[in-house]
């Protein structure tokens, strides 16, 4: 059992002093979990707290693979309001 | 309204609220002694400062504990001093190297911040670990750290360790209701927590850090951003709240929100205040605001004079073939600072001179009028109009000239109908000088001085390399000769 983090990560640094396991390490291109000591912060925390403060929606997945901030949690951006900002400034 | 600058010195800015005011410097001579050592010849805090003195940022601080919605994580932040986290990020040791790097190529730089791209006290070590290494091998720079406050109050006896005397806290609000529409979440005590809740955390721990601050005699220094149709109205009781607890000064920035940037204001389609919103708040907060009215709100890792940018001399690799005797450029940068000294004290006292003789020569009662300027620096007219990519405004009365603000050639649009995406670079120039009646450059091309004329701007191209101040009252001299300032005439202002 291990959360993991994926290419969306942007180095940001935050989850690594905050994770109860020493888990987390940095990594060229993007910081990455050490399955191996990576707890899910089971018996310290409630929350996993790399993914409670990781700024980046999608970055970690849990053990079933799935995101633990889907689109839109973090930022409040509806993902089809962030899609149509996208299409538009594609078109231009 | 009143707002006083200071709670223990009521009197502060008597007689200075109104437009009469005589200069930015006034500003700072109302201050108590002890905070006008400190700020006068402060690029960030001084105006005149701020054409001799340098500042420069380094980030350090990757990690944040809260989101803004006008931030986005990925890329640079236009709007609270911070790159994104894809800028370099240098470590401690890094940044010192390039800290005293800058310091010995360019004496002029007096003050070294941290400032993101995270939030400082988010990365307490990467940042302490900067500023007390500083304080020991360059003791003859100043330090400053912005922060969100979150973390502050826990963060305030190891800053006063570090003799770090500025501080600067971005409080955005004082109600939570509002917080909650400008922050969707902060990180505490191991809880991800959204919503009211979340800021009223936040707003707790800024005004708790704001007192601590204060109580050990740190300055402290608050910067909002002017959200409209959010904030905006709330911010002159941020104002007076800040204020009462001893902030020395707060700054009001305007918010800068485009769909590329992916933050929540961006994407959802915020707009940013027009120059003339942003002016007419930082008159109603009135004071000490017009120390902050040439802020640029520069990058977190800018290098230089406000408004420039050096850093590309500067790269990782560039400091890592310098070496640098410390103990040489101090004594280097000791002679040069007391020749800057020495002229902006001479400098000063001519003002000071200046000022005097207006209030003995024959009383005008004409009314005050905004004048735009296209300058590089230096206090002199030097810029052509089609070259100028910032305009500094200022206000010409019958008791002097003073600086209002700065504001960008094109950079702002403030969403109404005449502004629409066929509209050029040089009508949206144009219209970054709503509410100026005459622009002062060293040169002004045909099709722009017919635009100009139209837009009831008069352009004026006759004081080329003079200094600024004189060549406004010589403008707004000839303007009251011609009978153009008595109330009839005044404009209509476009911000209705
Ligand atoms: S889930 Fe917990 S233990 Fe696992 S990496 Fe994240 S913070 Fe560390
Ligand atoms: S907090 Fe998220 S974005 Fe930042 S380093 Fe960790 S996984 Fe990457």
């Amino acid at each position: 059992m291990a959360v993991k983090i994926i290419e969306s990560c942007v180095n940001c640094f935050a989850c690594l002093p905050v994770c109860p396991s020493n888990a987390i390490y940095e990594a060229k291109p993007h910081f990455l979990v050490d399955a191996k000591k990576c707890t899910e912060c089971e018996g310290a925390f409630a929350d996993f707290q790399c993914a409670s403060i990781c700024p980046i929606e999608g970055a970690i997945l849990n053990s079933f693979g799935e995101e633990i901030n889907p689109a839109g949690s973090l930022t409040g951006i509806p993902p089809e309001k962030m899609a149509e900002a996208m299409a538009e400034l594609q078109a231009h | 309204m009143q707002l006083p600058v200071l709670n223990n010195v009521p009197e502060a800015k008597s007689g200075c609220a109104a437009s009469s005011c005589g200069s930015t410097d006034s500003q700072i001579d109302s201050l108590p002694d002890a905070i006008r050592e400190k700020v006068q010849n402060h690029p960030c805090y001084s105006e005149d400062a701020h054409h001799y003195f340098a500042r420069m940022h380094v980030a350090v601080a990757p990690a944040c504990n809260i989101q803004c919605h006008y931030c986005n994580r990925k890329y640079d932040c236009a709007n609270e001093s911070r790159p994104g986290v894809v800028s370099e990020v240098l470590t401690p040791d890094q940044a010192v190297k390039k800290t005293m790097a800058v310091a010995a190529n360019i004496p002029q730089m007096t003050v070294l911040g941290i400032a993101g791209p995270g939030d400082p006290l988010a990365n307490p070590e990467k940042t302490f670990e900067t500023f007390r290494r500083l304080s020991e091998e360059a003791p003859d720079i100043k330090l400053c750290v912005s922060t969100n406050g979150l973390a502050l109050p826990a963060a305030v006896e190891e800053l006063a360790k570090h003799n770090i005397d500025h501080v600067t806290i971005t409080i955005n609000c004082v109600d939570p209701e509002i917080g909650a529409k400008i922050y969707p979440w902060i990180f505490w005590n191991n809880r991800r927590i959204k919503g009211v809740k979340a800021a009223k955390i936040l707003i707790e721990q800024q005004q708790k850090g704001l007192e601590m601050l204060i109580a050990k005699g740190i300055l402290v220094k608050v910067n909002s951003v002017m959200i409209p149709g959010i904030n905006d109205e709330h911010l002159a009781e941020v104002s007076r709240v800040v204020k009462s607890k001893g902030a020395f000064l707060h700054n009001v920035m305007p918010l800068i929100a485009e769909a590329e940037h992916g933050t929540f204001y961006g994407v959802m389609g915020q707009r940013g205040p027009t120059p003339e919103e942003l002016q007419d708040l930082q008159d109603s907060c009135s004071g000490d605001m017009n120390m902050m009215r040439h802020c640029r709100q520069c990058r977190a890792d800018a290098v230089g004079m406000l408004g420039e940018d050096r850093g590309d001399e500067f790269t990782l690799d560039k400091i890592e073939d310098m070496d640098i005797d410390y103990q040489a450029a101090m004594e280097k940068r000791k002679v040069i600072h007391a020749a800057i000294q020495e002229e902006m004290d001479s400098k000063r006292l001519e003002k000071a001179q200046k000022a005097e003789a207006q209030k003995q020569a024959e009383r005008m009662t004409t009314r005050p009028v905004l004048m735009a300027v296209a300058t590089s620096g230096q206090g002199v007219i030097n810029v052509h109009f089609g070259h100028a990519k910032e305009f500094l405004i200022y206000e010409a009365s019958p008791s002097g000239v003073r600086f209002i603000s700065h504001r960008k050639a094109d950079a702002y649009c403030s969403g109404d109908i005449s502004c629409g995406e066929t509209e050029s670079t040089l009508q949206r120039t144009i219209h970054s000088l709503a509410g100026c009646e005459a622009v002062l450059c060293s040169k002004v091309g045909y099709e722009p001085w017919e635009m100009l004329e139209k837009a009831g701007i008069m352009p004026n191209g006759e004081h080329a390399m003079e200094n600024i101040e004189d060549a406004v009252m010589a403008v707004y001299r000839e303007m009251a000769k011609a009978g153009k300032l008595t109330a009839e005439n005044a404009p209509i202002r476009a911000s209705a």
